[in-house]
């Protein structure tokens, strides 16, 4: 601990340097006090009317165990009043592609089902989804990892068109997600970036062409944060990822860069406990957006001009020692978002460090975003914040510094070539190393882990362990499937879609003949392997 | 053997399959930096740590957690039955009724929010050759 209080560092997690207190000569040069939200370049909020037009979505990540178990998860959160669902799938078998049944998987068995359900074929879709109205939520139905993203989307889309629905109908988002797996938890096996990117271009071209209301892909910069960029970098990062993606899709030639970046446009972003840092993070990632598609492609179109964002609040900034001090840190972090303009927002559970989230966890995780959105007056006046000396002036840092970065990444060859060579993660990987010094040094603290610590946590939370049955029931469905479907069909399905992979054909109109054909996760693991080859992970330590 | 190592060697690895690396990364730097030789096989199967464990004749195993304690508890009994007695702790998402469990079988146990220091003085501490 510094021996005097004023000695203390007073920098953001950034770096940023900050000043005892901020007047109207620390905005920045080109500031316009006439800018308001709704208007170009949106920092101060996409919509003119803030919350008053809509509220942001509540968006809860969800599930474990059995489909029916996930399921009933799902409803109970959407009972509390969640405007939205998120279905979590199994991290051993949807990130890696693998059946339940493959001897990485069946090596951990007690694991199985501890992240996620086990959603191996339609029927696991269509279990997890009983008695949900597909047609009435906004839904994610998984696919975070790009590898399972084509197999979860045409998953969802086959089961609602079982249960009757026409997809071209549904709202929802895709994921795909390269901060996840390619930097921040990277399975044993997963194909290359660069096929990664292919497949998002897929995807975006098939939902242009049949789920038009569909969030094809969504990056998600909150992987690249929570495993160590900070928010300078994780903004540049989110830039460079788009425009990779943007790239890809308008180098087939088939859609427009506008409607390439309208479908890009919903965008995830982290909130951590440095709170103003990360509010101003949120509107200068709205500008940097805006400047990005009208300077590097000429973008007019408003639809794609506006950022959307979604945030999940720090997993990591959930202590594990006195669970229930997380609610208010929840609640902080929430407010942050809110205060940032964001559309939809999911509070991690106070239960984070120990477990997945217990049924009270996700109960207080829709409640708190409930009480900022009835009872606090907050939703009155969007961007109650903008003008703010210190919170304008540390965008206008957070942007200057996160364009250098940027410019670093297109130095290196861009955002794939950034995921290949290893050169994000040495960034990431000192910048944990540096926020473990500062905790030890006490520029940073936490309240009953670093400071005001006690033995024994009054309140007594043990963590939610899921269900015990999951690997033998999933074995048991999946030998049922192998049993009762017509093998032929399959074959044909798999061949299909072995055929579109190689030849560069789109792969979703294949996929979604596949999972109608009632393949299996891991016989759509085993296509793409077979036909992308694997990823050469830059990262040594997994 | 132990005596005349210059280093007391740690095996660090992954008890699920989960690729989270940020803790990995930190505690094998911190033991790096304390002196240890430290071995890091990441994600593998309790077969995979048991003959990792044994070939490299480790004087500590590190158990990064991400998973249910049943597993744990399996890998534990699985190195033991093997032959392999080097002292075990482990990290990670352990709950207090999991952790209890593992102490119970002689693993001690450092979840979030452990200090580094207290993790290195463990590693020191279960290294030291008996007396």
């Amino acid at each position: 601990m510094p021996e005097r209080e004023l000695d203390r560092p007073r920098r953001t997690i950034s770096g940023i340097e900050l000043n005892p207190s901020y007047n109207g000569a620390d905005l920045p040069g080109d500031f316009d006090h006439s800018q308001s939200p709704g208007k170009p370049p949106f920092a101060r909020g996409g919509f003119e009317l803030g919350y008053r037009s809509k509220l942001w979505r509540i968006f809860q990540l969800s599930g474990f165990g059995n489909p029916e178990d996930e399921g009933e998860r799902i409803r109970y959160l959407l009972e509390k009043g969640e405007t939205g669902y998120i279905m979590e799938h199994d991290r051993m078998t949807a990130d890696h592609l693998y059946d339940v049944d493959h001897p990485d998987v069946s090596a951990r068995s007690e694991d199985v089902g501890l992240s996620g359900a086990v959603i191996l074929s339609v029927h696991d879709f269509l279990l997890v989804l009983d008695g949900i109205d597909i047609g009435a939520y906004f839904a994610h139905p998984g696919g975070a990892v790009p590898q399972h993203a084509p197999f979860a989307l045409a998953g969802f889309w086959t089961a609602a068109q079982r249960r009757g629905f026409d997809i071209s109908k549904l709202i929802g988002t895709g994921q795909s997600d390269f901060f996840l797996t390619y930097v921040g938890c990277p399975p044993k096996e997963q194909i290359p970036a660069s096929a990664a990117l292919r497949l998002n271009v897929d995807i975006v071209e098939f939902c242009a062409a049949h789920v038009p209301r569909w969030v094809p892909v969504s990056i998600a910069g909150y992987n690249g944060a929570d495993s160590g960029l900070n928010a300078y970098q994780e903004l540049a990062a989110v830039m460079s990822c788009a425009v990779a993606q943007i790239d890809a899709v308008v180098a087939r030639g088939n859609l427009p860069p506008a409607q390439v970046a309208h479908y890009l446009s919903g965008v995830n972003f982290r909130v951590s406990m440095d709170l103003m840092e990360d509010i101003a993070k949120l509107r200068t990632a709205r500008k940097m957006w805006h400047d990005l598609l009208t300077r590097r492609y000429g973008i007019t179109d408003e639809r794609a001009l506006r950022m959307r964002i979604h945030v999940v609040t720090a997993g990591s900034a959930m202590t594990y020692q006195e669970p229930m001090n997380n609610i208010v840190r929840g609640t902080l972090m929430a407010l942050a978002s809110m205060l940032g303009g964001v559309q939809s927002l999911g509070v991690s559970g106070y239960d984070e460090a120990l477990s997945i989230p217990s049924e009270t966890a996700h109960h207080m995780s829709v409640r708190i975003q409930q009480i900022l959105q009835e009872e606090t007056g907050l939703t009155a006046v969007a961007d109650p914040l903008g003008g703010s000396y210190y919170l304008e002036a540390l965008g206008a840092e957070l942007e200057g510094r996160a364009w250098e970065f940027f410019e670093a990444m297109e130095n290196q060859g861009g955002f794939i070539s950034c995921l290949d060579s290893g050169w994000i993660h040495e960034i990431a990987g000192a910048n944990q190393i540096a926020i473990e010094e500062q905790l030890l040094t006490g520029e940073r603290r936490r309240v009953g882990v670093d400071v005001h610590r006690i033995e024994a946590d009054p309140f007594e939370v043990d963590g939610f362990s899921g269900v015990d049955d999951v690997y033998e029931r999933a074995v048991e469905r999946l030998a049922k499937l192998r049993r009762s479907r017509s093998a032929a069909a399959v074959g044909g399905a798999l061949r299909e879609l072995d055929v579109a992979c190689r030849e560069g054909n789109n792969v979703m109109p294949p996929m979604m003949e596949a999972l109608a054909a009632e393949v299996s996760l891991g016989e759509v693991g085993a296509v793409f392997r077979g036909a992308f080859g694997q990823w050469d992970s830059p990262i040594d330590l997994v | 053997m132990m005596d005349s190592r210059v280093n007391p060697r740690i095996l660090l690895a992954k008890s699920s399959l989960d690729g989270h690396w940020r803790g990995l990364n930190v505690v094998s730097r911190a033991l790096r930096d304390a002196g240890f030789e430290v071995i890091v096989i990441g994600m593998a199967t309790s077969a995979e740590i048991v003959g990792a464990a044994l070939e490299e004749d480790v004087d500590l195993v590190g158990l990064n957690v991400g998973g249910r304690v049943e597993a744990v508890e399996r890998i534990v009994g699985e190195l033991r039955a093997a032959g392999c007695d080097a002292p075990i702790f482990a990290g990670g998402t352990i709950a207090p009724s999991a952790a209890k469990r593992l102490n119970h079988l002689g693993v001690e146990t450092y979840p979030p929010g452990s200090a580094l220091g207290d993790i290195v003085a463990a590693a020191r501490r279960l290294t030291e050759p008996a007396p």
